[in-house]
C-alpha cells in the first residue's frame, strides 16, 4: 500500500517536472494535485504592496479547525478562524470572541459572554446558537474523537440569551479553559450545509477570508472588511509551503516572500547582514527528543536508557544541529511551559554511559534503528545521535521516511507488541499554558499509538495517577505540585533521550510590519502591513 | 623523393605483423583529451583501492570544534557540518561511486547483451517481445524509472545498483540487437550455419565479437550516466545512508550551507563533475578510434 502511494506520488512529481522542463505550460497551476513546492510560484507572483507572501517549511494538512494536529495548518487557520478565547505570544489566555467568561467554584460550569456585532465570512451572525452548533459538532462527530479531549466531558450546552452561553461538564477538567482557546468557531451554516467541505474551505470570523487553496502550492486569503476589530491590515495574504531550506531563504532575499518561517539556523549569519531583512528569534515551547521504546529490549532496561542519555553531548547538539540556537531540554517539558521544574540533567559522561550499559548486560553495546522524517534538520539530528552513540558501542541505523509513511508505520501499530519503532527523532510543541497537552499524550499509558503520541510506550501507574489528579483539579498550587512530582518521576526513568528546546527563528522583509511567530510556531498576520 | 618513402611505408605495413590492439593504441594516442581523461580515471581507480589507507583523517570521525571550516593546510577541502574532513571523505567515497556505477553498468551490459543477441539472431516473435518490452522501459526517463524502482525495493546502495542496471538493460539490448542484425548477414555466419554449428556457438563465437567495439564505447559513456544517476538517487535520499561518504550524499547534506560554507557542496560537486566528464571524454575518444564510420572519414 505504501509503495503504491509512493509510486503514484513520484509519478505525479515526475509528470510535473516534465511539464516544467518543457517550458510551454501556461495553465499548469490549476489542477493543484501535485507537489510543486519551491520552484513554481516564481512566475505568477505579483508581490504588489497589498499582497503579503509567507513561505513556510511544510504543507498544510487540513483546514478543519476541529481536526488539526500540525502547527502549520493551525498557523494558517488562525488568520481566518477565531475561538471564544485565544493565546497571546506568551501563551497566556486572551479573550477573543468571548467578551468575558467565568468559571464556577466547582470548576464544572463555564459561562461565556459573547462579543456582539461579529459576523462570519458568509454573513451569518455570531451568537450563542453558533457556539452551540460548534461545540455539538466537536462532541458528536465520531471522526473528531481524538481531538475532542475535554469536550467529551461536556454534559450540556445552555443558551442563556443571544449573547450568553453556559457549558456544564460532568467532571472537573483542569485544562478545559485552554481547550476553549483551541476550538475555533466555524459558521453554523457552513457546518449544516457543507460538512464535507470543512477540511478544505474554512469559514470563520477571522480578519481574513478564505480565497483558494491549491494543495502543495499556495493558500490565499483576503481581508474581511466586516471584521469586528477594524481592517487596518494588508489586503491579501498568501501562504506557500516551501520545504527546501535554500529556496525559502532565497525567496526572502529576493523579496518573492515577505516573511519566511522557519529560517534555517545556518542561514542566519547571511540574513542578519542583509539590511532588507529582519531576523527574529523567540524562545519556543518546542521540545526536541528521541523517544525510546520502553516496552522492548534493550530499551526496556532503565539503565540502557540512562546510558543513552549520558552518552549524548547536549551542548554539542545545540552547537552542531541547531547552529548554537536554543537551550537544553532539562525536564520532560520546555522551560516556557507552565509548572516547568528544572531537573538535574544527564550530564555528558561517556564512561558512565559505558558502565551503565555494562551493568545492564550490554558491555559491547547493540544495534538499533532510529526513525525520522526526511527533513534536512531531522537527518542532521539523527546523524548526530548516531555519532554520539558510536563510542559506547551502540550502532545506530538511520531510517528516514517520508512524513506520511512514517506516521503510518508508527500509528499503524495497534498494540505495543506490534510496534516496530525503537527510537524516533521528533519534536513536540504545545501552548505554554497547556501543560496537559505537553504531558498526557506523551507519557500516559492510555496514550499509546494509535490513540495518541506516547511512542515511548511509557507505562508508569504512578505517573498516570499524577496526570489524572492534576487534570481533575483546577487548584493551581495543587497542579504545580503534582506536575513537579511528575517531571521528577518521568525524567529519571528516561523514556526519551532529552535533547533541546528549539529557538524559533523567522525572517521578515524590513518594509513589512506586524508579522509575528509565537513560541508554539503559530504565525500571526492580523496586524500585517507593507510599506 | 618523399612520395617514394610514403609508398614504401604503405607497402610494408601489411607485411608487418598486424595487431588490432596496436593499431588502436596508435590512433588513441593522438586523442590528447581522451588520453588525459584516461589517466584521470586510472588514478581514480587507484584511489578507489588505496583511498582508505591514504586518507589523512577518519572519514566518519566528527570533530565538533572544527565545523564548516574552509579549505586549509590541515583540511585540503575543508570540513563539513560535523567537522569531518571532506578530502578524506572524497577519497573513501571514490570507491563507493565507482563500485556502484561499474557494477550497475556491467550487470546491465551482461543482461542487455544476451537479450540483444537473442533478439537480433532469432528475430520474429522473440525479437518483437523483447523489443516491445525495451520500448516500455524507454518510455520512462532514466532517473524517474530508477526512482520508481528504488521506491519499490526500498532505499540502499544495493538497490541503487539494481535500479541503474535495470534502466541500462534496454539500451544495451537495442544496441547489440542492431549490431547482431548486420553481423548475421555475413557470409561466414552462413558458412558456420551450413557446417552445422549450434546457435550458441554462432552467437558467441561469430556474432558477439562483432558487437564488442560498439559495446566498449557505450559502456564508457554509460558509466558516466550511472555515476550521475547513483549520485542523484543518493542526493534525493534514496541511495546510500546519510553518514556514508558517497558523493551524492555529501552534496545533499551540504546544500543547506550553500550560502555560508559553499565548499561543502563544491568539493563533491567537482568530484562528480570531473569523473563524469572524464568518462564521457574517453567515450568520445574511443568512438573516434573504433567506430568504422568515423574512422574512415
Amino acid at each position: 500500500m505504501h509503495h503504491m502511494k509512493k509510486i503514484l506520488f513520484l509519478f505525479a512529481c515526475a509528470l510535473l517536472l516534465v511539464a516544467c522542463s518543457s517550458n510551454n505550460e501556461g495553465s499548469k497551476g490549476t489542477d493543484g494535485s501535485t507537489n510543486a513546492g519551491a520552484d513554481k510560484g516564481a512566475s505568477s507572483n505579483s508581490s504588489s504592496s497589498d499582497e503579503l507572501v509567507i513561505a513556510v517549511n511544510e504543507n498544510f494538512i487540513s483546514m478543519d479547525p476541529h481536526n488539526t494536529g500540525d502547527t502549520n495548518s493551525n498557523a494558517v487557520q488562525a488568520a481566518m478562524l477565531e475561538g471564544l478565547l485565544g493565546f497571546d505570544n506568551d501563551g497566556k489566555i486572551t479573550k477573543v470572541l468571548a467578551e468575558d467568561y467565568s468559571v464556577s467554584e466547582d470548576a464544572l460550569e463555564y459561562t461565556f459572554k459573547l462579543r456582539q456585532g461579529v459576523k462570519f465570512h458568509d454573513g451569518e451572525a455570531f451568537n450563542a446558537e453558533a457556539v452551540k452548533v460548534n461545540i455539538e459538532r466537536i462532541t458528536n462527530d465520531e471522526k473528531l474523537r481524538l481531538y475532542s479531549r475535554g469536550f467529551n466531558l461536556i454534559k450540556s450546552v445552555e443558551i442563556l440569551n443571544e449573547y450568553e452561553i453556559k457549558v456544564t461538564l460532568t467532571e472537573p477538567y483542569g485544562p478545559m479553559i485552554t481547550r476553549f482557546g483551541v476550538a475555533k468557531m466555524i459558521s453554523p451554516k457552513h457546518i449544516k450545509e457543507n460538512l464535507e467541505e470543512i477540511p478544505k474551505v474554512p469559514v470563520g470570523t477571522g480578519p481574513y477570508k478564505f480565497v483558494e487553496w491549491v494543495q502543495g502550492d499556495h493558500l490565499t486569503m483576503e481581508r474581511f472588511d466586516e471584521y469586528w476589530d477594524g481592517n487596518d491590515r494588508v489586503a491579501k495574504v498568501t501562504f506557500k509551503p516551501v520545504p527546501e531550506n535554500g529556496s525559502r531563504v532565497a525567496m526572502l532575499k529576493t523579496g518573492e516572500a515577505h516573511a519566511i518561517y522557519p529560517v534555517p539556523a545556518q542561514n542566519m549569519p547571511e540574513l542578519e547582514s542583509n539590511s532588507d531583512v529582519k531576523v527574529t528569534t523567540v524562545p519556543s515551547t518546542i521540545a526536541r527528543y528521541v523517544s525510546l521504546n520502553t516496552f522492548k529490549e534493550p530499551l526496556n532496561n532503565e539503565k540502557v536508557r540512562q546510558a543513552l542519555n549520558y552518552a549524548v553531548n547536549k551542548e554539542a547538539f545545540i552547537k552542531v544541529v541547531n547552529s548554537g540556537l536554543g537551550t537544553q531540554l532539562d525536564s520532560i517539558i520546555p522551560s516556557k511551559t507552565v509548572y516547568y521544574k528544572q531537573q538535574t540533567s544527564f550530564a555528558y559522561d561517556v564512561e558512565k554511559a559505558k558502565a551503565l550499559l555494562a551493568e545492564a548486560g550490554y558491555p559491547d553495546g547493540f544495534e538499533i534503528e532510529i526513525w525520522g522524517n526526511t527533513n534536512s534538520d531531522t537527518m542532521k539530528g539523527m546523524q548526530f545521535i548516531q555519532q554520539q552513540l558510536a563510542p559506547i558501542g551502540v550502532k545506530v541505523d538511520i531510517k528516514s521516511m517520508e512524513e506520511g509513511t512514517l506516521s503510518d508505520e508508527i500509528y499503524g501499530a495497534q498494540t505495543p507488541e506490534e510496534a516496530k519503532l525503537m527510537m524516533w527523532y521528533v519534536s513536540w510543541s504545545s501552548y505554554a499554558s497547556d501543560v496537559t497537552n505537553a504531558t498526557k499524550p506523551l507519557f500516559h499509558s492510555t496514550s499509546f499509538p494509535p490513540n495518541s503520541a506516547n511512542t515511548a510506550y511509557y507505562n508508569n501507574p504512578m505517573a498516570d495517577k499524577l496526570m489524572d489528579e492534576a487534570n481533575s483539579t483546577s487548584d493551581q498550587a495543587k497542579q504545580a505540585e503534582l506536575y513537579a512530582q511528575l517531571q521528577e518521576e518521568v525524567y529519571a526513568d528516561a523514556p526519551w533521550i532529552f535533547l533541546g528546546v528549539d529557538e524559533i527563528v523567522y525572517g521578515v522583509r524590513s518594509n513589512v510590519s506586524g508579522v509575528e511567530v509565537g513560541p508554539g510556531g503559530a504565525i500571526s498576520v492580523q496586524n500585517a502591513k507593507i510599506d | 623523393m618523399s612520395t617514394t618513402v610514403i609508398d614504401s611505408k604503405k607497402a610494408q605495413q601489411p607485411a608487418a605483423q598486424y595487431s588490432p590492439l596496436k593499431e588502436f593504441w596508435r590512433n588513441y594516442k593522438k586523442k590528447k583529451v581522451a588520453l588525459i581523461a584516461s589517466v584521470f580515471i586510472f588514478l581514480l581507480i587507484v584511489i578507489a583501492f588505496i583511498g582508505p589507507y591514504i586518507a589523512p583523517y577518519d572519514p566518519y570521525e566528527p570533530n565538533y570544534d572544527a565545523i564548516l571550516e574552509g579549505p586549509s593546510a590541515a583540511h585540503f577541502a575543508g570540513t563539513d557540518e560535523y567537522g569531518r574532513d571532506i578530502f578524506s571523505r572524497l577519497l573513501v567515497g571514490t570507491k563507493i561511486s565507482l563500485t556502484v556505477s561499474f557494477s550497475a553498468v556491467f550487470l546491465g551490459l551482461i543482461a542487455g547483451t544476451i537479450l540483444g543477441l537473442i533478439s537480433g539472431y532469432f528475430g520474429g516473435r522473440v525479437d518483437k517481445v523483447i523489443m516491445r518490452c525495451c520500448d516500455v522501459f524507454f518510455s520512462f526517463p532514466d532517473l524517474l524509472l530508477a526512482i520508481a524502482i528504488v521506491a519499490i525495493l526500498g532505499p540502499g546502495i544495493n538497490n541503487v545498483i539494481i535500479a541503474v542496471m535495470i534502466f541500462s538493460v534496454p539500451s544495451f539490448a537495442r544496441l547489440v540487437r542492431g549490431a547482431t542484425l548486420s553481423a548475421k548477414e555475413n557470409v561466414y555466419v552462413e558458412a558456420a550455419k551450413s557446417m552445422g554449428a549450434s546457435h550458441t556457438r554462432i552467437i558467441f563465437k561469430h556474432i558477439f565479437p562483432e558487437t564488442i567495439s560498439e559495446l566498449i564505447i557505450f559502456v564508457t559513456m554509460r558509466v558516466g550516466t550511472a555515476i550521475l544517476a547513483a549520485s542523484g538517487l543518493s542526493f534525493l535520499g534514496l541511495g546510500a545512508s546519510p553518514e556514508t561518504p558517497e558523493w551524492g550524499v555529501m552534496l545533499s547534506s551540504g546544500r543547506d550551507y550553500l550560502g555560508t560554507a559553499s565548499h561543502v557542496v563544491l568539493m563533491p560537486g567537482i568530484a562528480i563533475f570531473l569523473t563524469v566528464l572524464a568518462f564521457n571524454l574517453i567515450g568520445d575518444g574511443l568512438r573516434d578510434v573504433l567506430d568504422p564510420k568515423i574512422k574512415n572519414s
